[in-house]
């Protein structure tokens, strides 16, 4: 029997720390497969330490999570002193709501922090940028608090109450007994709560992302965005001393713990080398804070102009593989303008980004059809060309867009087309006949279809031989239909997860932007690009523009500009493997790429791709609900069915608060 | 010793409706050591606690040196408070705790150390400064919270119960500690116990609380001997506690005889209670008694026996060193000196009947004895 539970024991060790062993492991490993280990080495760590972009967010991270959990700690310990000193009734009344953020799910917290910061940010305050740094910081504080005071509290409780006035009986007012007695009664509770509250901030990524703007990155955030793309092994290295540090921070927790403990049991006074240690430890706190405060002083009083560039995922080139660091370039060029990148995944989240408010970005990349679908709701500037000179590389036929007849508001960035990728190794050519490949049942359970709801629907209605422009509901509605019917069939819907699906071969067919799938081929030579010229294609422009939300049209145009030299161009399309509207940058690009049909197909085949026109914003939203239905949920929902719906969450909702206020007023009947 | 240091005028103290101290007056000399004693919940602790600064009182005033001081918190009154159950600075060593007041005055340093060594003197704590107080045995922890207290040369040292946690013996030896210290310094002492005892052997006055009243205030012996009602006879000691009439000036009558006693100045026929030690009462043969009884009851208490005697149906505690077998007979005879006479007060018929003698003894001297009834 003991046995048996000693086993259990180190088999429950073995399942708790084994995925951190794995990725110590692969943060020591040579090769860059997760899979197999092929040899020793530290370089992992050199490059992360080589590596400014990622220090530098560790570094916000750790900052933030000291001043945070500083915060949290100065105002908890006095909440909690406050509180202590309540009736007991009220005491407990107040404790259970600072309990609650704690207990709350950290999306609603995140959500609701962020309607608020902008409600008031942008709606009172009149700010252009109501989620920054600030607000991020304040969102922290708000979740560390609850520790702190949930810590402080017990120790509060088993305090003699006699000390303060014992304190005061020797000539301390109350504010002087809280320091030099009281203080050291609730130190281990306040130790604990800021370490809590601070390994809460380190790893935040729920409630980060909702009120992070545009200026101040934390590390979760960004590497949510990694995670989707392959992970670089240096990213493990980083990865492996955050545990190392939060690991040291626990134990050193326990052992003051211990130590205390064993003091007391021992009643041996405190040596001398352990209060030499503890001294240590405060000053390295304390320096650790002047510096980070420091940081945050120099940081703020940059006189730079700070650009503010939004922009999709992997898609601007920034020096890895052997590529120009344009970012660097741009810098160099223009000493006086700090570039700050962020990234989004889709048209529809850049679009409800920039709707919801909050943030500010100088310049962002949208597609065709959403930059016509911003024109027209006034969401960006005009440009001053003037300040574009280099506007003249662009190839006439980019110029005058549909999306933009008149050119005012956009700069073509990029072109390509959506095909199908496919593995050689594991689809037979004869099926490669079109886009009804992507319904083919033989593959079913290794098709993973692209995930927006334009994308989806053009592959539908070029299937189906529809406009990839119709506004037709019966049109749309047979889209819908084809694309429920495809559901069972696919694996995922995805968007950058592609890459490491497709490249490790978990999946076979997948629909994608060309560019990308010629950056997959590189690292899988099976696979292959096919682009259906029988039915049709699209063909997308992605373009430049400055949103209205933005701070510094100037240095946005200067980036514009910057971008469009046929030499900035090339090298930028080295990395992202899109076409250039610029054709005088093919000489500065790769060969294989200038040459490539995959990204420049020739002129006959293009003629047979569509582009996609901004429907109505009714059509939008109809075509949305339509995909979530055909996509997301087992059946195809109806226009009827919603309506529905939401009483059966406010039917929940009461149920819950109903059975909530029982269950607490039945508690409280009892104890009296 | 003449000197007015203290006097509480009116003092009423109100808890959320409930009234815990009911208009106390009552004046401390300098260098008197002054003693409130009561049941708990007398409001004994309540008045301290005034004293010291830590609580406001509802109604009334503190006057201390002259002056009022109800609003002065208790960090600038000149009093120190030596506490129920210490309240020690666990972080400090012995000398830092007794430190602590003189360093927020702001003490030079050489000062401190001469002033808290001669304190570690004083309560023979010598060469423990080093010491964490955690590892202090009960009696030691008091003396240094006695000593942190007494640093600080307060003019009034008040003490809540500074015995309570001791065992019987330390508490006997810390009586006498307390009582020398006192005497040394010549600092005022207001002590606060439940402990009758306690209260006679230390205090040059004893103030009997109950109710959130004084009962009585007094020098030990007069408390003891001129009981001013039925709580304080009963309270302070063994009571037997009758029905009687002042006939007139020395001459009581009860139980349907008339005695000689010592006390005059009451109305002619005024109804009294009379209150007979227990270890007054002489045992005598049966024919040469004032009363004669019946014993009903025997305990063995080491240095004398306590006998229950019922008269006519009503029960007295005689204490005796001789043995009286139950049922055996006795007479009693009672001398004028022993009789003392009280007004009738609101505690008259509550006390002082031995008829459930049990369950009245446990409770007041909280030792178990053989019960008989």
């Amino acid at each position: 029997m003991k046995k048996a539970n000693r086993v259990l024991t180190i088999l429950m060790f073995v399942f708790l720390y084994i995925p951190m062993v794995v990725l110590i492991v692969a943060s020591f490993n040579t090769g860059k497969d997760i899979t197999k280990f092929e040899g020793f080495t530290f370089a992992q760590y050199g490059e992360l330490f080589r590596d400014k972009d990622l220090l530098g967010l560790l570094g916000n991270s750790v900052l933030i999570a000291l001043l945070s959990t500083a915060i949290s700690v100065a105002f908890g310990t006095l909440a909690a002193v406050g509180i202590h000193s309540l009736k007991p009734k009220m005491r407990k009344a107040v404790l259970s709501l600072t309990n609650i953020p704690m207990t709350n799910p950290d999306i609603v917290t995140g959500v609701s922090l962020s309607l608020l910061f902008v409600f008031v940010g942008t709606g009172l305050l009149n700010q252009r940028e109501s989620l920054n740094f600030g607000t991020l910081l304040l969102a922290h504080v708000t979740f560390g608090l609850p520790y702190v005071i949930l810590n402080v509290m017990p120790k509060l409780q088993q305090m003699n109450p006699a000390l303060t006035d014992a304190a005061m009986d020797l000539g301390c007012t109350p504010v002087k007994a809280f320091f030099k007695v009281i203080i050291h009664e609730i130190m281990p509770g306040v130790v604990s709560g800021g370490i809590m509250a601070f390994t809460m901030s380190l790893d935040d990524f729920v409630i980060s992302y909702f009120v992070t703007g545009s200026d101040f990155v934390t590390l979760p955030v960004e590497i949510y965005t990694y995670t989707k793309k392959p992970i670089h092994p240096k990213v493990y290295a980083m990865f492996t001393l955050l545990f190392g540090l939060i690991f040291v921070l626990m134990l050193t927790m326990n052992l003051l713990q211990l130590r205390s403990d064993r003091k007391k049991a021992s009643k041996r006074p405190v040596s001398r080398g352990w209060k030499i240690a503890r001294r240590w430890v405060a000053g390295v706190a304390a320096a650790s804070l002047v510096v980070g405060c420091g940081f945050l002083f120099a940081n703020g009083r940059q006189e730079k102009t700070v650009l503010n560039v939004y922009n999709w995922g992997m898609n601007m080139a920034d020096g890895t593989d052997g590529t120009m660091d344009l970012v660097a370039e741009f810098e160099k060029r223009y000493p006086n303008i700090d570039v700050r990148m962020s990234e989004y995944e889709s048209n529809e989240v850049l679009y409800s980004k920039l709707k919801n408010g909050g943030i500010s970005v100088d310049v962002i990349i949208p597609s065709d059809y959403m930059i016509h679908r911003m024109r027209n709701e006034g969401m960006l500037l005009e440009l001053n060309f003037d300040n574009i000179p280099n506007f003249a590389y662009v190839d006439e036929q980019f110029k005058n867009p549909d999306y933009d007849p008149e050119n005012k508001y956009s700069v073509p960035y990029t072109w390509g087309t959506v095909g199908i990728l496919y593995n050689t190794k594991y689809v037979d050519e004869a099926d490669v006949t079109g886009w009804e490949l992507m319904w083919n049942e033989k593959y079913a359970g290794k098709i993973l279809m692209i995930d927006n709801s334009r994308d989806a629907f053009g592959i539908a209605q070029y299937l189906l031989g529809y406009s990839v422009n119709t506004t037709d509901k019966a049109e749309l509605q047979a889209c819908a239909d084809k694309l429920a019917q495809q559901r069972p069939l696919v694996q995922q819907y995805v968007m950058d997860q592609i890459y490491a699906t497709m490249e490790n071969e978990e999946a076979y067919i997948a629909a994608y932007y060309a560019g990308d799938c010629m950056l997959m081929m590189e690292e899988n030579e099976d696979l292959a690009f096919y682009l259906p010229e029988h039915q049709g294609f699209n063909l997308f422009t992605d373009a430049m523009c400055i949103p209205n939300c933005a701070t510094e049209k100037e240095a946005a145009e200067l980036f514009i500009n910057f971008m469009c030299d046929p030499e900035i161009s090339g090298a930028n399309m080295d990395y992202i493997c899109y076409a250039s509207p610029i054709s005088a940058a093919k000489e500065y690009m790769e060969d294989y790429l200038a040459e490539s049909e995959i990204v420049y197909p020739d002129e006959e085949l293009l003629n047979k791709g569509t582009s996609y026109q901004f429907l109505s914003e009714e059509t939008s939203r109809y075509v949305e609900s339509l995909y979530q239905g055909a996509t997301k949920i087992n059946s195809v929902s109806t226009e009827e069915e919603p309506s529905g719906k939401p009483i059966v969450w406010v039917a929940v909702a009461v149920l819950a608060v109903g059975g909530g206020t029982w269950f607490l007023i039945r508690r409280k009947k009892k104890k009296h | 010793m003449s000197k007015e240091l203290i006097r509480l005028r009116d003092l009423t103290m109100e808890f959320d409706g409930e009234r815990i101290l009911d208009g106390i007056n009552l004046y401390i000399n300098d260098h008197e050591f002054l003693t409130l004693l009561g049941p708990s919940g007398c409001g004994k602790t309540t008045t301290l606690r005034i004293i010291g600064g830590f609580l406001t009182p509802t109604e009334g005033t503190v006057v201390f040196d002259g002056e009022c001081i109800n609003d002065v918190p208790p960090y600038k009154r000149q009093i120190n408070t030596v506490f129920q159950r210490y309240a020690l600075f666990p972080h400090l060593n012995v000398f830092d705790n007794i430190a602590f007041g003189l360093r927020v005055a702001k003490m030079p340093k050489e000062e401190i150390e001469q002033r808290v060594n001669h304190m570690l003197e004083v309560v023979s704590l010598k060469g423990y400064g080093h010491r964490n107080v955690s590892s202090l045995s009960g009696g030691q922890q008091q003396r240094v919270a006695i000593a942190r207290a007494l640093v600080n040369e307060p003019k009034v040292l008040l003490l809540d119960e500074p015995l309570g946690a001791l065992d019987l013996r330390l508490r006997k030896d810390m009586q006498n500690e307390l009582k020398r210290i006192q005497q040394a310094t010549g600092i005022t002492f207001v002590y606060v116990t439940h402990d009758q005892e306690e209260a006679l052997s230390m205090s040059d006055t004893v103030v009997v609380m109950d109710k959130g009243r004084i009962q009585q205030i007094g020098k030990p012996e007069d408390i003891y001997n001129e009981p001013k009602n039925a709580f304080v006879a009963d309270f302070i000691g063994e009571s037997n506690i009758l029905d009687g009439i002042m006939l007139a000036d020395y001459k009581v009558k009860f139980f349907g005889r008339t005695f000689t006693c010592v006390d005059a100045g009451f109305e002619p026929n005024e109804p009294v209670d009379v209150v007979i030690r227990p270890e007054d009462i002489d045992i005598v043969e049966p024919d040469q008694g004032h009363l004669v009884g019946t014993v009903t009851g025997i305990t063995f208490k080491g240095l004398n026996y306590d006998i229950i005697v019922e008269f006519k149906g009503f029960k007295w505690l005689i204490q005796t060193t001789d043995f009286h077998p139950v049922g055996a007979v006795i007479g009693i005879r009672l001398n004028p000196e022993d009789i003392h006479i009280m007004h009738k007060s609101e505690y008259s018929g509550m006390f002082g009947d031995y008829s459930s003698y049990s369950a009245e003894y446990d409770e007041l001297t909280e030792d178990a004895g053989d019960e008989e009834e």
